[in-house]
């Protein structure tokens, strides 16, 4: 007895261990070094017990079937900056909906456990540690958690079962336990809370997890092949778009601003001179006037403004053509000013337009014939009652009035960008939403 | 002063009369030569018995290792080895410059205590439900785990005289994010003035320990 103590201290280097299951004889390798709380004979399943002296008491013998999982145990890899082993697996599942997941328990001596997750529906990972961090609920509508200043929403809640397991654990797992879990996510973290009732009441265990993405997982544990697919959006994925959303809103905003400022600018630079202006022009005849717009040689913008006078139920037009004094392309266009009311169903109502006003784009500087052609309705001065004139129905317009500014702003142009600056955003935000719905459509509270 | 550190070191085992180097206010000792457990009370040393029976929990930490918490060093002169449904766990006993410290071992999560000024009104052990929040030194602390564990083992110098047979009983509280408070009832688990440890959580790595136990396969 005096010789034992001194030796047990354990102070010596750890070692690796392989023995025999005590049911079916295959071998089972001891690499969990000491923590461990149950062994499941990988070969058998048959449920083991190390005891103080290291010995394996079995506590239920079985005689399942080895199945292979996604990753094979003791396969070491890389992940957060150390090395890991496999030491134990888990099947886990949820019985309504039915979800499977596969747990890992990846093991460093220096580092503590972690857990490596793989849901079988969606091919999704996740890596978890337990956090000593109590999360603080927040209050409001919908149940939400809040950890080291950032907050998690409830994501789902239900009992998980174990449904096979290999290998070494260092709590009592059992193929059928049962745990209470509730999720919490803000993509790509979760916050897991499993409810364990234990001998001293309720054990709560609180798991940070990340997302993380098959192939890293398939890089780190060296795996030949490809991982299983990622299908859908997992419970942690993360959102690009919505990760965008914020630096794109405001890129936009900032670019929304340089573009009004702009805007000022080269608007306030427009002289706006007018070229050609002429009122109470009578319809009965065409007009013809040389004008001269812009600098020879150079362009300009030029806006043509037609209104007639009066417009009541009536409509005017002008077709109006510059023709080159010096060139060859003329330019022609039709302008309709129209304005029509009534009263129906106890509701009045107005269309049309009292003045048109129509911008060219480039226009070449020189000298121009301008030639209008007006027209009129004329419907009111068949009439042979002249009703037009009391002041009821339509009537005929008298005159018209013809406006021409050169180097006017193009407000079409100003408001071109306006839905290209909007649509990355908003783009963004709309496929953002999208992943979320469907990320959440796996929820308890899909919409 | 120095003639009391030579009184210190003169302790020897009563059973196999080893040198019993007692550490500052330690009361107890588990004599690494023989495992006995040697109590001291004022300059009487007495002998409790062979009762050391450390399990192998895996622990990477090692006796005698030197690191820093806060930073301040600190010295691992003791662990008391206990054992609950969970399985085994270790508390390391610190020798801080400006006094003790705890080191909670649990699978691979670590929390550093120090003694905190005790509370006006705790519940009992059993009036303590997991998931309820409590005001501990102005900040918040949920109760995460409750126990009730058994002396398994102890090495090395201990503030008080561990025994086989006893219970001890603790709380743990945790803060929203890395505080940690362990409420320790000791072997009473009626009263309402459990000494308290305050600190937080932490990663093996951060505490600089000079040596760690070597494992079969694996680099630090």
């Amino acid at each position: 007895m005096t010789e034992a103590a001194p030796q047990r201290l354990f102070r010596d280097e750890a070692r690796t261990e392989a023995v025999q299951c005590p049911a079916c004889g295959g071998p089972i390798a001891l690499r969990g070094f000491g923590a461990i709380q149950r062994v499941v004979c990988p070969a058998c399943g048959s449920l083991l017990r190390p005891e103080d002296s290291g010995a394996l008491a079995l506590i239920f013998r079985a005689a399942r079937a080895h199945q292979p999982s996604v990753l094979p145990l003791h396969a070491r890899g890389r992940l957060d900056g150390a090395t890991w082993e496999i030491v134990g697996i888990a099947w886990r599942r949820i019985l309504h909906p039915r979800w499977d997941w596969q747990e890992f328990l990846l093991y460093n001596p220096y580092r503590g456990y972690r857990y490596l997750t793989h849901s079988i529906q969606d091919g999704h990972w996740s890596l978890g540690q337990v956090i000593p961090g109590a999360p603080r609920v927040v209050d409001g509508e919908r149940h939400a958690i809040e950890h080291r200043g950032r907050r998690y929403r409830h994501f789902s809640g239900a009992d998980a079962h174990v449904t096979y397991a290999e290998g070494e654990f260092p709590w009592q797992v059992q193929v059928g336990d049962v745990a209470h879990i509730d999720d919490f996510v803000a993509p790509p973290r979760g916050i897991s809370i499993e409810e364990v009732d234990g001998r001293d009441g309720v054990e709560l265990t609180r798991t940070a997890m990340r997302h993380l993405d098959a192939d890293e997982v398939w890089r780190a544990f060296e795996r030949p092949d490809k991982p299983p697919r990622q299908k859908g959006v997992g419970m942690l994925a993360p959102n690009p778009w919505a990760e965008q959303s914020r630096p794109l809103w405001l890129s936009c905003l900032g670019l929304m601003i340089a573009w009004y400022f702009a805007v000022q600018y080269v608007a306030g630079r427009c002289s706006e001179r007018e070229v050609f202006l002429a009122t109470d022009l009578r319809f009965d005849s065409a007009l013809a006037q040389e004008v001269t717009i812009g600098e020879p040689g150079a362009y300009t913008t030029v806006e043509v403004s037609f209104t007639a006078y009066p417009l009541d139920n009536s409509w005017a037009f002008a077709e109006v053509v510059l023709i080159p004094v010096d060139g060859e392309d003329a330019i022609g266009l039709g302008l309709e000013a129209s304005s029509y009311h009534g009263f129906e169903d106890g509701e009045s109502w107005f269309e049309g337009d009292r003045q048109v006003d129509r911008i060219l784009g480039r226009v070449a500087g020189g000298r121009y014939l301008l030639q209008v052609t007006p027209e009129r309705d004329t419907s009111s001065l068949d009439d042979p009652l002249g009703l037009g004139l009391s002041g009821f129905g339509p009537r005929s317009p008298d005159t018209y009035s013809l406006r021409l500014r050169e180097d006017v702003w193009l407000t079409r142009y100003a408001a071109l960008p306006v839905p290209v600056i909007l649509g990355f955003p908003l783009l963004a935000w709309m496929l953002g939403r999208r992943r979320e719905r469907k990320r959440w459509q796996n929820s308890d509270h899909a919409t | 002063m120095a003639a009391r550190m030579e009184r210190e070191r003169q302790v020897s085992c009563p059973q196999c009369g080893a040198p019993a180097p007692f550490r500052g206010t330690a009361v107890s000792l588990v004599c690494e030569h023989c495992g006995s457990t040697v109590v001291r009370t004022g300059l009487d040393v007495r002998l409790l018995g062979k009762v050391s029976a450390i399990v192998d929990d895996g622990s990477p930490v090692l006796l005698g290792a030197r690191g820093s918490f806060a930073g301040r060093g600190f010295e691992i002169v003791g662990r008391l080895q206990l054992r609950y449904a969970r399985g085994a766990w270790s508390e390391w006993f610190l020798q801080f410059a400006d006094g003790p410290g705890w080191l909670a071992d649990f699978q691979g999560n670590f929390a550093v205590t120090r003694p905190g000024p005790a509370l006006a009104a705790i519940p009992t052990y059993y009036n303590m439900a997991i998931g309820t929040w409590h005001e501990v030194h102005g900040a918040s602390y949920m109760v995460v785990d409750k126990r009730a564990a058994r002396y398994q083992g102890a090495e090395g110098c201990l503030p008080f005289a561990a025994e086989p047979g006893l219970t001890f009983f603790a709380v743990d509280l945790a803060g929203p994010d890395d505080g940690f408070v362990t409420l320790d009832y000791g072997v009473d688990p009626y009263h309402t003035r459990p000494d308290v440890f305050v600190g937080r959580a932490v990663e093996l790595a951060e505490l600089g320990l000079d040596r760690l136990r070597r494992f079969e396969g694996w680099r630090d």
